[in-house]
């Protein structure tokens, strides 16, 4: 207990008449600063708190999906919290006047190839950085964690010139290899906590049953790393599907827009078409979060492995 | 995308895996141990490496040579110094942009560390529902960012938005306002909405690092008399300080580098009152003068390359 401050003198025992337990009635004390009132005013407050919260956090999302079964008439001329005939027009409108069946597909291509290939150059990178030793790993580990911090925006214009000259614009593939430089290094940093977490003893003896070194990697640390694999591969899969600023610059034809794009371009002229808008908003969003929401304890667990460690 | 991870340089000697049977010199054995050790290692670094340096250290200092010439589309251009900088820094739009963002930064980090904590203090009680408020506050978090900021720019329409609905129908402000499309509005209204899709990686964060601070510490705080608020600065903040910093470095620098927030709900308007790098360089790109909207990201660089420092300096320091 080294470190921490004191208070006064320290005696084991404070001062004073000794503290009634909770819920006693002193009569020395008014009634609102009564242990018992003070506990209940402060479970009160916490739960106003709360309940303010979590109507700031559920309103917008709410407000998403009442939008998406108005219809423009309903939306501009007699705005309500709770939506008088609701309607899955808007839905219908998107699907088949704006073809965004086409921006999922796409969506779905690009962010997994990009999670496919991520998560195994990754868990290589990781794996070399974790259990090999060689001269320049702390430099390698500098290097992810510098391109990690560098910010895309800081990079679309000298990559717009490099993506011409490969030929690779317009093209879903050409965005793949665009997302793999933010998804590189967010997934091999994460990957290479836990692989770190796994002790090396498992893979040892592998290698001295006749494993070969790749082998040990699949065979052992990856399954032993499951839910750490689950954890990179969703953040990565939802990385690349909110991905707007380089499908924008990089992306021109209208069939090989993604769902951001298709969703900006919804966006175009005087009046917005706000009830198709969030009928694309809420269909895009709806899958993410629900994968979040069923990976949410490993979530939390990696992204604060970090900074919160020990 | 937000996290933070585990640093990948550690100091600790990790147990080298010894492959069986070395005594068979035979392609790559023929290396010595160690030898074949770095060689395996660097093999297996190499894909990331390779992509990573092509597609972005070599971007990275591709655009600061940009910003020193007068490159346009399809012409390479020539050296031109500093004119681009000298441009701009007399361009209002410009000096505009460097406002916006620090105003940006510093409010929505601080309006994020408030609620952040205070959440994380809040959920760290054993309260009943905590659980369940847990799971709640990261749907800010789980909504993928283009389209928490289109559902926030509806929310501040004037006719069908939902902010504007119940401030009139409960009588707090019967007037419309158009949040997004007045100047002395805007830029409060989109730290507002950055700060409602950012808050929940700093409490999630918060949450952990609190639930790490040993009990004993508070209880001996206690038995020492002190007050909620001596505990408070004296065990909780410094026990969470790390975090809070890294925190804090991460998260000015995405806002800072945030294109998607502005550019769905103002694209910078109304005339540069929300205006951020990202944006503005987004624009100039599209004059097709490269060197002077290169020059506007690269103006950037020097406050984050501070920011960058300081967080591998804290990370180093974690270990």
């Amino acid at each position: 207990m080294q470190g921490l401050p004191r208070y006064g003198p320290t005696t084991a025992f404070p001062s004073g008449p000794a503290s009634p337990a909770s819920g006693e009635i002193r009569a020395d004390v008014r009634w609102y600063r009564q242990p018992r009132v003070r506990k209940m005013g402060a479970l009160l407050g916490i739960y106003v708190i709360m309940i303010a919260v979590a109507a700031i956090v559920i309103f917008p999302v709410y407000w998403m999906f009442s939008i998406s079964l108005k219809l423009p008439k309903e939306i501009y001329r007699m705005p309500s919290l709770v939506p008088d005939n609701p309607t899955w027009a808007n839905y219908r409108t998107l699907i088949e006047k704006k073809d965004y069946l086409t921006n999922i597909r796409n969506s779905i291509i690009v962010s997994s190839s990009v999670t496919v290939v991520s998560l195994l150059i990754s868990s290589f990178a990781a794996y070399s950085i974790v259990r090999f030793r060689y001269r320049f790993r702390g430099l390698v580990g500098r290097i992810i964690l510098l391109t990690y911090l560098t910010p895309g925006s800081l990079l679309f214009i000298p990559l717009s010139i490099i993506v011409a000259k490969l030929h690779l614009g317009n093209s879903l593939y050409g965005l793949v290899i665009l997302y793999l430089t933010f998804s590189i290094p967010l997934s091999t940093w994460l990957l290479s906590g836990y692989f770190r977490s796994v002790p090396a003893d498992l893979e040892e003896q592998a290698m001295v049953d006749g494993t070969s070194q790749l082998g040990a990697l699949f065979r052992i640390l990856l399954p032993l790393s499951l839910p750490g694999l689950a954890a990179v591969a969703i953040f990565t899969f939802t990385a690349a599907w909110n991905e707007l600023l380089f499908a924008l610059i990089f992306i021109t034809s209208e069939e090989k827009r993604t769902v951001p794009l298709g969703l900006q371009y919804l966006m175009t002229g005087d009046v917005l078409l706000w009830g198709p808008i969030m009928a694309g908003a809420t269909l895009a969003a709806l899958p993410v979060m629900l994968l979040y929401f069923i990976a949410q304890r490993f979530m939390v667990r990696g992204v604060t492995a970090g900074s919160v460690k020990g | 995308m937000s996290a933070i991870a585990e640093p990948t340089t550690t100091a600790t000697t990790t147990p080298t895996p010894q492959p069986p049977n070395a005594a068979q010199p035979r392609g790559l054995g023929r290396l010595s141990l160690a030898n074949r050790q770095a060689l395996t290692g660097y093999l297996l670094a190499l894909p990331a490496l390779a992509l990573l340096l092509g597609l972005v250290a070599y971007p990275f200092f591709f655009a600061i040579w940009i910003a020193f010439t007068d490159r346009i589309v399809g012409r390479a251009g020539h050296w031109v110094g500093f004119d681009n900088f000298r441009y701009l820094f007399n361009n209002p739009s410009f000096l505009k942009t460097v406002q916006n963002t620090i105003i940006m930064v510093v409010v929505s980090d601080a309006a994020k560390l408030v609620i952040g904590l205070g959440l994380a203090m809040l959920l760290n009680q054993a309260v009943v529902g905590r659980g369940l408020m847990r799971a709640l506050i990261m749907i800010p978090w789980a909504m993928p960012g283009f389209i928490a900021f289109l559902v926030w720019r509806l929310l501040y329409q004037p006719i069908g938005g939902g902010i504007n609905l119940i401030l009139t129908q409960t009588g707090i402000h019967p007037e419309v306002i158009d949040w997004l499309g007045q100047k002395s509005t805007a830029l409060p209204a989109v730290i507002v909405a950055t700060v409602w899709r950012g808050f929940p990686f700093w409490a999630i964060s918060f949450l952990a690092a609190l639930q790490g601070i040993p009990e004993d510490l508070y209880e001996a705080a206690k038995v020492d008399g002190a007050s909620g608020w001596q505990r408070f600065w004296d065990i909780t903040i410094p026990q969470i300080r790390p975090v809070i910093l890294i925190v804090a470095l991460m998260s000015s620098i995405w806002t800072a580098n945030s294109f998607e927030n502005i550019w769905i709900m103002t694209q910078g308007g109304p005339s540069d009152a929300t205006m951020v790098f990202p944006v503005l360089a987004y624009f100039g790109m599209q004059t097709q003068r490269l060197g002077e909207a290169a020059a506007v990201s690269v103006s950037m660089i020097p406050a984050l390359l501070i920011l960058v420092f300081l967080v591998t300096a804290l990370i180093k320091d974690d270990d």
